[in-house]
This record gives C-alpha cells, structure tokens and sequence, in this order.
C-alpha cells in the first residue's frame, strides 16, 4: 500500500471518528434542551434531528475533507516521487552528478542535500578503488620487470642444468602468466576509470573475423577442434582495430580452450537491423544456467574450470565485455549444458566506406 | 654500436644493460634524463632506450626534447603504464618503437638491433636467403626451385622473418608487425605458425634456416 493511499485511510479515519464525536455531542446537546422544552418523546425526536444535521452537514463535509486530504497528500508527496524518478537514473557511473535541489530548505531539500553527500562519498570510495587497482597494477610492474628479467639472464647461462633449465623455464611462465594477469587488470582499471580512449575508424569487420578465423583453426589443431563457419557478410563497422581482433581473438581463445576434443567451433558473422552480429558458438560442457550471469565478472571461473587444465588469466570475458561496451554494442552469453555454449556479439553498424 | 640506456630502477638497469652487452653493444647507463640529455648531446649513438618514468623530468619530455634539438638517434621508449593511448603518445613525440613492462629480454634486444641497423633499409621485391626465395608482389615463395604453397598468414610471417633475416625477432614483435596485435594474447599462435611454417620451408630441405632461440623468438639464418 502506497503512503498517499495509507495517509488517506487513516485521515478518512479520523475524519469519520471526529463525525461521531461531533454527532454524539449534537444528540446530547438536543435532548437537553428538548428535555428543557417538556417535550413528551425527546429521544426519538433528538435522534431524527440528529441524523438530519450529520447527513445535511457532516457527510458533505467528509466528504470534502476526504478529498482535500487526497490531494494534499498528493500534493506533499509530489516532490518524493519526483525524487524517486530521478535516483532510479543513478549509477556506479554518474554519481558525481548532484541531484538538483529545490532551495526552498523544506524536509525534502534537506533530504535531497544528505542523499548528495551520501553518493559524493559513495564515488569516493569507489575512485579509491579503482585508483587501488591501477596503482597496484603499476606498482607491480616493475618488479615483474625485474623478476623476468633477471629469469631469462639466468636462462642464457650455458653452464645451468638440464634441471636448473626446467626450473627456470617453469618460473619464467609463471611470471609471464603473472605479467599477463597484471595487464589485463591494468587494461580493466584504466577502463573503469575512464583513461582509455579508442582509436576509432572504419574498420571492415569481416575481414578481422576472417584474420581470426585462420588463427582459430590454427589454434585449434592441438585440441582435435574443428573450427567452422557459417557465414560471413561484407560488413563495416567504427571501431579501434587493435580492440577488435583482441575481442575476437578472446572470444575463439574460449571457445576452443572450453570445447572439448572432436569438438566445433562456429563463427557466424552476419547484419542484423542496424547491427553487425558477430556469433560464436562452441560444443563444450556448457555452463549451468545458475553461474551463466556471473561469466563477465573479473576473476569469475565455474566450478569445473578451476583446477582444470584450462589456462587463462581469468579477464579475458570482462575484456570483452568491456571493448563491446566500449564500441556501444552488447554481448550476450547463452548455453545449454553438455551441449552448446554461444556468445553473440552486436556491434553498431558504421558508416558505409564511400565507394573511390 | 653504443647504446644508452636510461633508466632509474637499478635491477632492471643492470640486467638490460648485461644483455645488451652480452650481445656486443657498448653500453652507457643514466638514471635521470638531464643526465641522459647532457649524454646524449656530448655522445653519438646509435640508439636509446628510454624509460618513461623517470624521476625530476620524464622520458616524453626528454624524447621531445632530443626531437627539437633535431637529435636523430633512434628511441625505443620502455614504460610500465603500457597502454595503447601512451604507445601512441610516444610514437608522436617521435620514438621509434615502443615496448611496455614486463618485457622479455630477447624483445628488447631484438628491437634494440633493429632499430641500430634502420636506415638506408631498402626493400628488394625479391627476398633472397640461401636458396629459398621470397617474390613480395606475386607473393610467391620457392625454395630449390620448388614452389611453396603459403596462407596468407604465413606469407606474412616468412616476410617479416626474410627482410629480418640474421635478427632475432621477438615473439611481441612478431605479433605485432605479422598479426598487427598490440597485446599479448596469451596463446602460443606465434609458436604454431612457425612449426607450420618450418615444415614447409624446411622439412625437406638443407641447410635448415628457421632456428628457434631458446625461450624468446626466432631468427632466419643460414648458420644454425
């Protein structure tokens, strides 16, 4: 039940108890002078009059009073719906952005005032750990720096071991898998905070999926992963090229690395309305509906990829997420256990290249 | 060929600058970049490795400062911020090539040699290495007078790795001039396409010219 229609019942309430008070208090007042008057049936000729005055006067002006209340509850509650409207738009993104203030120093303003103050320290917090995450990203570059460099000095060192060499070799891959990690964090920091910018131009996509496709195949042949596609139409969209093909790179990555053996892989690029779609759907284990919405999250693996043989740093759905969002487009993931996993692309269509 | 490389942190600076003189280059180290200009203008050479962060002034201000005082010297900016904006950032300020921390060894090395040997770089339309030959413009390749059917992928690979023959080159390189890739993938496309590549050139012929170096990259050469 809405406070507006709460506020009314109880305001009917009163009005109606105050009726009676008022119609209890007349009865009395009547038969009193009635009883004054020697009257010989004073009660039943009080509660005629009675009745008559509360029906002639009481009930309209309940009536009156109901709808006046009505709407000035309306009335007061106006601005707290108008409030309402405005901080549904808030998000993780705008809250810089103050809400607009009557001025007027009522309740409301002041409300209005604390729930400002409220999200200018909520996006405090969160520049702070956005801030966190890009410093310490920095911050571990450059021991990582040190770390393979100082591996790979030790690797060119003929006199080492064959084990020694193992050893290195094992401990250089871990610290590129380390450095890789760092990158993507630093990638996504920088996103979030806002300090990347595309380098945008007409880019034929079609030819990117055509680049990955040959990659994927590639990629592909150690896993016994037969990559296919359906189609692929001229399309052009406005785009960063080196985000683009990372994207779709990260998308075949997956689709292989999560496929499994005699598996398929198939790529479908084709123009939907004003979008270009590109799909990419693989024959792997699936994901079970209650984890499918947690896949873009950073750091996020289902149960079954932990601990498997499955390498990756762990970003590269965020990154994808993150360079379709980037371009004004979606992504979407859907999946049917133990048999199809497809993850579809729409970009905005760029303007046509003008013919020469 | 003398190298001069700035850079402030002292482990990175040290194991650079052993590398680099493992591989026959005249080293010159400096921790800041009044240093580094003063170095600079008093010293020819034949390439600087400059790192961004710097403490006082920065390696874009000093890159730009080389720049106006019409100093040449090829620049290949190192930083730990690694990001596309700031790559294309310093290649306008006019360094020559960009490679973001960490970085492997055997990349910088291999850049560090390109760069020293730019220049007066023509480009033949046939590539030439022992008997394989590469046409760039029918984009055919043979090899003992047997032609070898390539993807264009592959072809792409061969020629960057002809016109760099002798040199090793990097797998970020390689990505980056063959798969235009200004990241790193985290996949081992680099390494299968060489195998495919290699028995295609080399199965069935000798002297082998596609040697890998252990642990960095590749190089296409006559001698192993």
């Amino acid at each position: 039940m809405t406070i507006r229609r709460r506020l009314t019942l109880w305001y009917a309430g009163i009005l109606i108890l105050s009726l009676l008070v008022i119609g209890v208090g007349t009865y009395q007042e009547i038969s009193e002078q009635l009883r004054h008057s020697h009257r010989r049936e004073p009660t039943a000729h009080a509660l005629n009059e009675t009745g008559e005055m509360v029906f002639r006067v009481g009930l309209p002006a309940v009536v009156l009073g109901l709808l006046g209340g009505w709407w000035l509850t309306r009335r007061a509650l106006a601005p707290v719906a108008k409030l309402t409207e405005v901080v549904e738009k808030i998000h993780e993104r705008n809250l810089r952005e103050p809400l607009i203030r009557t001025g007027n120093g009522d309740e409301l303003d002041r409300l209005t005032e604390v729930f400002n103050a409220m999200t200018a320290r909520l996006d405090d917090s969160f520049n702070r750990i956005r801030e966190f995450t890009l410093h310490a990203s920095h911050e571990l570059k450059t021991p990582l720096t040190v770390l393979c460099g100082e591996a790979e000095t030790e690797l060119r060192d003929e006199s080492l071991t064959p084990a020694q060499h193992e050893r290195a070799t094992s401990q250089l891959d871990e610290f590129h898998r380390l450095a890789r990690i760092v990158d993507g964090l630093t990638l996504l920091a920088k996103a979030d905070a806002g300090q990347i910018t595309l380098a945008v131009e007409p880019i034929r996509l079609d030819e990117l999926v055509r680049d990955n496709f040959a990659d994927a195949q590639i990629l592909a042949e150690p896993h016994s992963v037969k990559v296919e596609w359906v189609n692929c139409e001229e399309i052009s969209v406005l785009g960063d090229r080196h985000r683009l093909r990372q994207l779709l790179l990260n998308l075949a990555d997956n689709a292989i690395k999560y496929n499994q053996p005699q598996g398929q892989v198939t790529m479908n690029l084709r123009r939907v309305d004003e979008f270009a779609e590109f799909s990419i759907a693989n024959s792997g284990a699936g994901i079970p509906p209650e984890i499918l919405p947690r896949v873009f999250e950073r750091f996020f693996r289902g149960d079954g990829a932990h601990g498997s043989a499955v390498d990756g740093c762990g970003l590269g759905l965020s990154i994808a997420q993150w360079i379709v969002s980037a371009h004004g487009g979606t992504i979407q993931i859907a999946s049917t256990v133990s048999r199809m996993t497809t993850v579809t692309v729409r970009l905005p269509l760029g303007a046509e290249p003008k013919p020469a | 060929m003398r190298v001069l490389v700035v850079e402030d942190e002292k482990k990175t600076a040290s194991f650079v600058r052993k590398a680099l003189q493992t591989e026959g280059f005249a080293v010159d180290m400096m921790a800041n970049g009044e240093d580094a200009l003063l170095a600079a203008a008093s010293t020819p050479f034949d390439a600087i490795v400059l790192d961004i962060m710097l403490p006082g002034r920065d390696g874009l201000s000093v890159l730009r400062q080389l720049r106006e005082r019409k100093n040449t010297t090829p620049v290949l900016l190192l930083s730990a911020r690694g990001e596309v904006n700031e790559r294309v950032e310093g290649l306008n300020c006019g360094a020559d090539d960009y490679l973001p921390k960490p970085f492997e060894l055997a990349e910088l090395i291999a850049r560090v040699r390109a760069l020293t040997r730019r220049g007066g770089e023509n480009k033949p339309i046939v590539v030439r290495l022992a008997d394989l030959t590469l046409d760039t413009v029918t984009r055919k390749a043979q090899r003992g007078g047997t032609e070898i059917e390539l993807t264009a992928r592959e072809y792409r690979l061969l020629e960057f790795l002809m016109r760099s023959a002798g040199r090793l080159c990097g797998r970020m390189m390689i990505l980056e001039k063959v798969w235009d890739y200004d990241f790193d993938p985290g996949t081992n496309l680099v390494d299968v396409y060489v195998r495919r590549l290699r028995e295609k050139i080399d199965a069935d012929f000798e002297p082998k010219l596609l040697h890998t170096v252990r642990g960095s990259g590749y190089v296409l050469k006559e001698a192993p």
